[in-house]
């Protein structure tokens, strides 16, 4: 009964909050709010009516994003992998190396976004192909640098003594590794990709923007503002927050599959 | 035995990886330099931009260029930190408020989260053009951005107060005001310079990336206007480095500040973690 | 000499509705203290004394007003506890020491009069003398961190004796310490407290413990977590850590072990 209870609560407060807000958004209040108007702030009805009718243009664009960010997103996150594995291995070294790959993820994306552009212009002749090629390497570089140093620590925070216990077996130091440390960095990529799914679809936005072919959701979003097609710039806003939520959901269900079939074991 | 120390010590690792990117970077501008026929545009030596910024040559208003990336950087950085402690005070403003009371934490939580998943910078044209100002749109764009790593770290720092001390307090039959001035607040500081470590350099960027939206001044509209070309491309590179220092630097202050405020907790978790070995 | 705590028929149910969320138990309905009736002197010292699961820290909780029993009745002090903790009665003790470690040990030592609104003067005076009575006058400058196990120990026992409580209630104080430091601590505790003349109540396992230190030992038992015997243990004071040795002392701890034998 009191379980329910609040489940009940955590979901209806919000729920009427979200209303409330939707409520004063759709009746314009918001826009005296924040000293505005239905055109740079359309109406939400207005927001879905285009969707409705702009709905083969968006979905291509949004293919294009997704498209990006998720081959980025796996191929960094692998390479990260591979890289925090190597850096386990030579711990002294590694680490190290980590620390200054870490320094060099607070750069901000937008000085990368036009280096890479400029380096990978060889890559191809047709411009769709070029333009794509230089944002899946952003992506790769940021996913990689995020799973990188988040699975690293997986990889050397052992639970106390776990290590010495299986040293008083005489496990050599890769029986160590497949039996303590990779099991261990599991839980660990999933918080690294709490992180870099975000990122990875904000970098494949920004990307976008000097990107030199022009498609895709972050991209639509700048050229729709500015050729004051307000409505239709939020349109492809909706559908940027939702390749966000919907990404994340994946995420924190993947994570829930993995601790039911871990807590069967 | 004593060059083994020095070889084996934590900075000159981090030097050897430096270096060792410093050389990446060069055989590539080598590289470059052979089958580009203007290499400086695409990937010139780390010389030739420190050489760039020596150059006193005037490019624009009686400015070098290095004086007038500088002069841009700082418009840029001045509205990035308004915007963060805007965004980190009301973080933690919210984050004590959902510890008060359960029900702002209830509503407020699913929303948290949801800005976590939401491509802010992504929504940045759109900020400008209902404020129509570029300077509000870089504070409340990096404002956001702080918000979460701020609200969400700090919240988690109010609810890691141990149960024995909130008895303990309880037992003095100590306020509520005395309750978060005296444990709960303080216990959350090292979990606040987490969050702030995290939004420092997000800040720096969205500043930047709101730059680009306008003419004006700041880093990111310089960026813009020297990918068009017209100016030196050293100007371009050289905010490509003064931004990346930037966001090291941005991350780099805070850890120091975090040092200087947290320096007997350090030393703690140092004790800690012996104890551990 | 009058009662100091009276607790009478006190039962505690988990799972229906108040308890403490560290140990609110998720099966509905469990009995965690049944009928249990005391009566504490004033300036007693008294052992609860069981093995785990048997109620001895809710018992202490109750007291204390950390969590209120399902039914039944409990008096301090000659009103309520929540009465007794209000107008600051009390002085606790933990497992662990629960100091903070962003305030030196004089500070920590000082926090209860902080609360209390005490002027820097008086609370400098006061930590003083408590910390000289504890042994850590030279630590006072320092950080929690940089002390030992038991030297931190020391300084939770120094802050719940600074306001000169009426009760001290101490939850299993020396059970994470060594052998080494908790002998000299519970010798330190004697001394003090025959000093102070507080009421105290104090939470343990360890049989040799109870006895070294109380006046009289209540020996609980679990499932349903009840009082099962109270043991008076004449030994003369002032006590010291020799008089382990002694028939009269072992004799008192067969009797106690004894004593959970036939539950």
């Amino acid at each position: 009964m009191k379980k329910t209870k609040i489940s009940f609560s955590g979901v209806l407060l919000p729920l009427a909050f979200g209303a409330l807000v939707l409520i004063i958004w759709q009746t314009e209040l918001l826009h005296k709010i924040i000293g505005t108007n239905t055109f740079t702030l359309p109406l939400p009805t207005t927001i879905i009516r285009i969707i409705g009718e702009n709905l083969d243009s968006i979905s291509a664009n949004a293919f294009d994003t997704i498209e990006v960010a998720l081959i980025g997103l796996v191929l960094g996150s692998i390479i990260g992998y591979l890289i925090s594995i190597l850096a386990a291995i030579f711990p002294k070294w590694g680490s190290g190396g980590l620390k200054v790959i870490a320094l060099l993820s607070a750069i901000p994306i937008i000085a990368l976004a036009p280096v890479i552009t400029n380096l990978t212009k060889d890559f191809s002749t047709i411009a769709p192909e070029r333009s794509m090629f230089a944002k899946i390497v952003l992506v790769t570089l940021l996913s990689a640098v995020s799973m990188s140093v988040g699975v690293y620590r997986g990889l050397t925070d052992l639970k106390p003594f776990s290590e010495d216990l299986l040293q008083t077996y005489a496990a050599t130091k890769f029986d160590i590794f497949i039996k303590l440390r990779l099991p261990n960095s599991v839980s660990y990529i999933f918080t690294a990709l709490r992180v870099s799914i975000p990122t990875a679809i904000i970098s494949t936005l920004i990307a976008e923007y000097f990107a030199e072919y022009i498609t895709g959701v972050g991209r639509q979003i700048r050229e729709n503002i500015i050729t004051s097609q307000y409505s239709t710039a939020w349109a492809y806003i909706t559908v940027a927050c939702a390749i966000g939520i919907i990404a994340y959901m994946f995420l924190v269900l993947a994570e829930r599959l993995y601790k039911k079939k871990k807590h069967k074991i | 035995m004593k060059l083994k120390k020095i070889l084996f010590s934590s900075t000159f690792i981090t030097i050897v990886w430096i270096v060792l990117l410093c050389s990446i970077w060069e055989l590539e501008a080598l590289h470059i330099e052979q089958i580009k026929r203007t290499p400086e545009k695409v990937f010139p030596h780390l010389m030739q931009i420190f050489e760039s910024i020596a150059d006193p040559k005037i490019i624009s208003n009686d400015q070098t260029s290095i004086e007038l990336v500088l002069t841009n950087a700082y418009a840029t950085l001045e509205r990035a930190g308004i915007g963060f402690l805007i965004g980190a005070l009301s973080g933690f403003i919210l984050a004590l408020l959902m510890k008060f009371s359960g029900i702002i934490e209830k509503i407020a939580f699913p929303y948290l989260m949801l800005i976590q998943m939401i491509p802010i910078l992504g929504m940045a044209p759109i900020v400008f053009a209902i404020t129509q100002d570029i300077g509000v749109s870089r504070i409340v764009i990096s404002g956001v951005l702080t918000f979460y790593p701020v609200a969400a770290n700090t919240l988690a720092g109010l609810k890691s107060v141990s149960a024995e001390n909130e008895n303990l307090f309880r037992s003095y039959s100590a306020n509520v005001f005395q309750t978060y001035t005296k444990l709960y607040i303080p216990t959350s500081i090292p979990f606040l310079f987490t969050g702030l470590k995290i939004s420092a350099p997000l800040a720096i960027t969205a500043s930047i990336l709101v730059d680009t939206l306008q003419g004006g001044v700041g880093l990111g509209c310089l960026l813009s206007q020297s990918l068009k070309g017209g100016m030196s491309p050293f100007v371009f590179w050289q905010i490509i480095f003064l931004s990346a220092a930037i966001g090291i630097l941005s991350l780099q202050v805070m850890v120091i500040a975090e040092k200087i405020i947290m320096s007997h907790k350090v030393r703690w978790n140092r004790e800690k973690n012996k104890n551990l070995i | 000499m009058s009662n100091e705590i009276t607790i009478k028929n006190v039962n505690m149910v988990y799972g229906e509705g108040g308890g403490h969320r560290e140990l609110r138990n998720p099966a509905r309905g469990t009995v965690a203290l049944k009928d249990v009736n005391l009566d504490i002197k004033k300036g007693e010292f008294i052992s609860l004394l069981g093995p785990s699961g048997c109620g001895k820290t809710t018992l202490l909780r109750i007291i204390a007003n950390l969590q209120n029993q399902t039914s039944g009745n409990v008096e301090v002090a000659g009103g309520t506890p929540e009465q007794a903790r209000k107008s600051r009665k009390y002085g606790i003790v933990f497992q662990s020491p629960v100091l903070q470690d962003w305030r030196t040990i004089r500070q920590n030592v000082e926090l209860p009069l902080e609360i209390s609104h005490y002027p820097k003067s008086k609370r400098h005076e006061l930590s003083e003398a408590m910390l000289r009575l504890v042994g850590l006058e030279k630590f006072k400058d320092v950080y929690p961190n940089e002390l030992s196990g038991g030297m931190q120990q020391r300084v939770g026992i120094a802050r719940a004796l600074i306001m000169q409580p009426e009760i001290l209630l101490m939850d299993e104080p020396f059970s994470a310490l060594d052998e080494f430091t908790r002998d000299k601590l519970q010798e330190d505790l004697l001394n003090i407290w025959s000093r102070s003349l507080c009421t105290v109540v104090f939470v343990t396992h360890n049989i040799a413990e109870s006895v070294y230190l109380s006046d009289r030992v209540c020996v609980m038992s679990p499932r349903p977590g009840r009082l099962s015997a109270v043991i008076d243990i004449d030994l003369p004071r002032p006590r010291k850590l020799a008089m382990r040795d002694t028939v009269e002392f072992v004799e008192y701890v067969s009797k106690v072990r004894n004593s959970f034998e036939g539950i």
